[in-house]
């Protein structure tokens, strides 16, 4: 038993063009078999056949005109005016569309989209609650406190409220003063400490020894310094550029003072 | 000194030829690991690559074998130990110098050592071993 091309694709709620993309045709040519312009192409049947997951033989080949009323209903394609010329005299044809008709298919009035209450906001997720508690820890506030100053307990923020809070505090960390976190096991993050100190040695004009891997010495102060290199100015004005690779130790003259690196690095 | 230490010291005597030259001479050197034993702060390397980097630099392979097991996290573990305890540390330097004495900062390139006889600002490239060695459950 057959059916009608446009009642297999309804039965199974796709639209022409759903079909169209599944079946791998043209839209033009799904709207003409189902109209009834024209058989299926057999090379297309077992296209249309499998997009539908339906058998060939369920399909019919020609499909019966759509009765009035139904979806969608295709419409005598417009002719174009005619030519004028010394052959043909006959007057074009009006290619005026119907009201509601769009590039040949009738517009289907949809019913009105049903508008739901918004949604309540999400509570804020755990980690958000953990990560806000290590935040208020680290920032050495008291929990109990910042919930008064809130208004209400961290577990009570919505996920949208709990987000913002967070921003606010990890830039609040990132610029408090006692935020020079020392990474215990990761030098990369604390590698101003040595600038430090040769920094205030430049300032004071100290003299510093240094000691190189061949077992010589050079003295002199502090003329400038790189993160591979340290000039030294000599007692003689002369200035030496050491490989920080060649230098083993350094150390200041006695009665020298640099003040600590880690006071001026805070 | 951390094999990293090493590589880079090799490589400067060498008149400065550069990671990638390095990795074009050994081509059966695993791909960017000359690098990351250059860099990283932990053991990277085996025997084999070792071995490679040790006839590519002319130096003995337990030159360099053993710096394995001194890598530089190692080092800054042993400062923040010494630091946290407050117990001096002893820096045994590839010039032969030792030098004991309380951390009194630390980070990537030197350290300063207060000694008996001041401070002394220790390059960590120079510190072949230390003592103690800190605790390694945390690392």
């Amino acid at each position: 038993m057959s059916e009608n091309l446009w009642v297999l694709r309804e039965q199974k709620r796709l639209s022409v063009a759903t079909l169209a993309s599944r079946a791998g045709l043209p839209i033009g040519a799904i709207m003409e078999y189902e109209s009834g312009t024209r058989s299926i192409d057999p090379r297309h049947l077992s296209r249309l056949a499998r997009a539908l997951y339906v058998e060939e033989s369920e399909i019919r080949l020609r499909s019966d005109p759509r009765p009035a009323g139904s979806q969608l209903q295709k419409e005598e394609p417009p002719k174009e005016p005619a030519p004028t010329s010394a052959m043909d005299s006959s007057s074009p044809a009006s290619n005026t569309r119907a009201p509601g008709m769009l590039g040949g298919r009738q517009r289907i009035a949809r019913p009105p989209r049903v508008v739901s209450e918004p949604r309540p906001p999400a509570p804020a997720r755990p980690s958000q609650i953990a990560h806000l508690e290590d935040l208020i820890q680290r920032l050495g506030k008291d929990r109990a406190a910042f919930e008064a100053e809130l208004g209400r307990p961290l577990e009570e923020l919505n996920r949208l409220e709990a987000s913002t809070l967070l921003v606010k505090l990890q830039t609040e960390l990132r610029s408090a003063p006692t935020s020079d976190r020392h990474r215990a096991y990761l030098p990369e993050a604390v590698d101003q400490y040595e600038l430090h100190y040769l920094t205030a040695a430049k300032d004071l004009g100290s003299v510093l020894d240094f000691t190189l891997f061949d077992g010589s010495r050079v003295d002199g102060q502090v003329a400038g310094f790189g993160p591979y290199n340290i000039t030294v100015r000599l007692a003689d004005g002369s200035e030496l550029t050491l490989n920080k690779l060649a230098i083993a130790t350094y150390r200041r003259r006695p009665g020298t003072q640099i003040p600590d690196a880690r006071e001026q690095a805070q | 000194m951390s094999l990293g230490d090493q590589l880079r010291i090799l490589r400067a005597r060498r008149g400065g030829i550069t990671p990638a030259e390095i990795e074009a001479a050994l081509p059966e050197l695993p791909k960017g690991l000359y690098r990351q034993a250059e860099q990283r702060y932990r053991s990277i390397g085996d025997d084999k690559s070792i071995q490679m980097l040790a006839e590519y630099f002319g130096v003995p392979f337990e030159n360099l074998r053993w710096r394995l097991d001194w890598p530089r996290k190692a080092l800054s573990r042993a400062f923040v130990h010494a630091i946290d305890t407050r117990h001096p540390i002893t820096l045994h330097l590839s010039n032969g110098e030792i030098v004991t004495g309380e951390v009194r900062w630390w980070d990537m390139g030197a350290a300063e050592i207060t000694t008996e006889t001041g401070g002394v600002v220790v390059q960590r490239h120079a510190v072949e071993r230390w003592e103690p060695r800190a605790p390694e459950a945390d690392e």
